[in-house]
């Protein structure tokens, strides 16, 4: 069902305009706050997914890294860094998604690693929680989605 | 054209794209995410995307005109188009790239042309239509700052 914008009826002046879009970035976007600084790391290989899934996480308050691929987040992750989140992709270049979790949870990190991925099926969506995703979720990543886990992260 | 009208055939023409199917609500997303410290958020994106896409078909349409595809390779590209399809609300192309992925899948050739002729389609058309929304915008901007 294609989405509906804000009704014309009214005046468009630019207080109408600007109220309209607010209100319908707070019913999109889902607003919540956050009590606590979280971290995120977004993999992906494909540069406007994890320009949105970044910008998304960060209108949110999430302190956000990304990269694009697989090795440069074992490196990263090897090097110290706490991270409260990451966002994978199955597939990625140089190593991919799937072996990249696994060593990600072979260093013994435990943070919650969601599985963003185009790949939706049945199949693909087990491999990857076996790999250790802890969730697995079909591209886009939306608040819906989202929200949920951070305000369990937030121990909201 | 003063600015309320601008406004408003900005609002008409991606209400459109909705209705035609081209974007999906994830274009409405990406929309809310702009504000004053995004200005320009949406024009970026979108160009960020379509830069990328044109690279990816050109690819794309390399390996298959190879004699002897490399379906592996096929996948990872095919992989990327529709995954920037998807966060970037391009429904008919998400879509398009769902046969071609289906068609590799299968080492099916033909199947990929055919596909990839689709996506190609597709991508025209949505570029065309960002073309015109961006300009619209940009109008709006201009009409706005002249109004300062």
């Amino acid at each position: 069902m294609a989405p509906t914008l804000p009704s014309s009826d009214q005046a468009s002046d630019q207080d109408n305009w600007d109220n309209g879009r607010l209100a319908r970035k707070r019913q999109l976007l889902i607003e919540i706050v956050l009590r606590n600084k979280l971290t995120a790391l977004v993999v992906d290989g494909d540069t406007t997914c994890r320009v949105l899934e970044q910008l998304l996480l960060r209108s949110y308050g999430v302190q956000t890294q990304g990269v694009d691929n697989g090795r440069d987040a074992v490196a990263l992750i090897a090097s110290g860094v706490k991270l409260d989140l990451i966002i994978i992709d199955m597939i990625l270049p140089v190593l991919n998604g799937l072996e990249t979790t696994r060593q990600i949870r072979d260093m013994g990190v435990h943070c919650k690693m969601l599985g963003v991925t185009i790949c939706s099926r049945e199949s693909e969506r087990q491999v990857f929680l076996a790999a250790g995703v802890d969730v697995f979720i079909e591209k886009p990543l939306d608040p819906e989605h989202l929200v949920p886990i951070l305000r369990e992260l937030d121990g909201q | 054209m003063d600015l309320a009208a601008l406004k408003t055939q900005l609002k008409n023409f991606v209400q459109s794209m909705f209705e035609e199917g081209v974007l999906d609500n994830q274009f409405s997303q990406i929309q809310a995410l702009q504000d004053s410290t995004n200005p320009n958020f949406v024009e970026e994106v979108i160009t960020l995307f379509c830069n990328d896409a044109e690279r990816i078909i050109n690819e794309i349409n390399r390996n298959l005109g190879y004699q002897n595809v490399d379906f592996s390779n096929l996948d990872s590209y095919v992989h990327q188009l529709k995954g920037s399809s998807s966060s970037i609300g391009a429904n008919r192309l998400k879509l398009a790239c769902a046969n071609l992925r289906q068609a590799s899948d299968e080492r099916n050739k033909e199947g990929c042309l055919q596909a990839l002729q689709l996506i190609t389609c597709e991508y025209c058309l949505l570029r065309r239509k960002f073309q015109a929304l961006l300009h619209l915008e940009r109008s709006i901007v201009e009409l706005e700052t002249n109004q300062k």
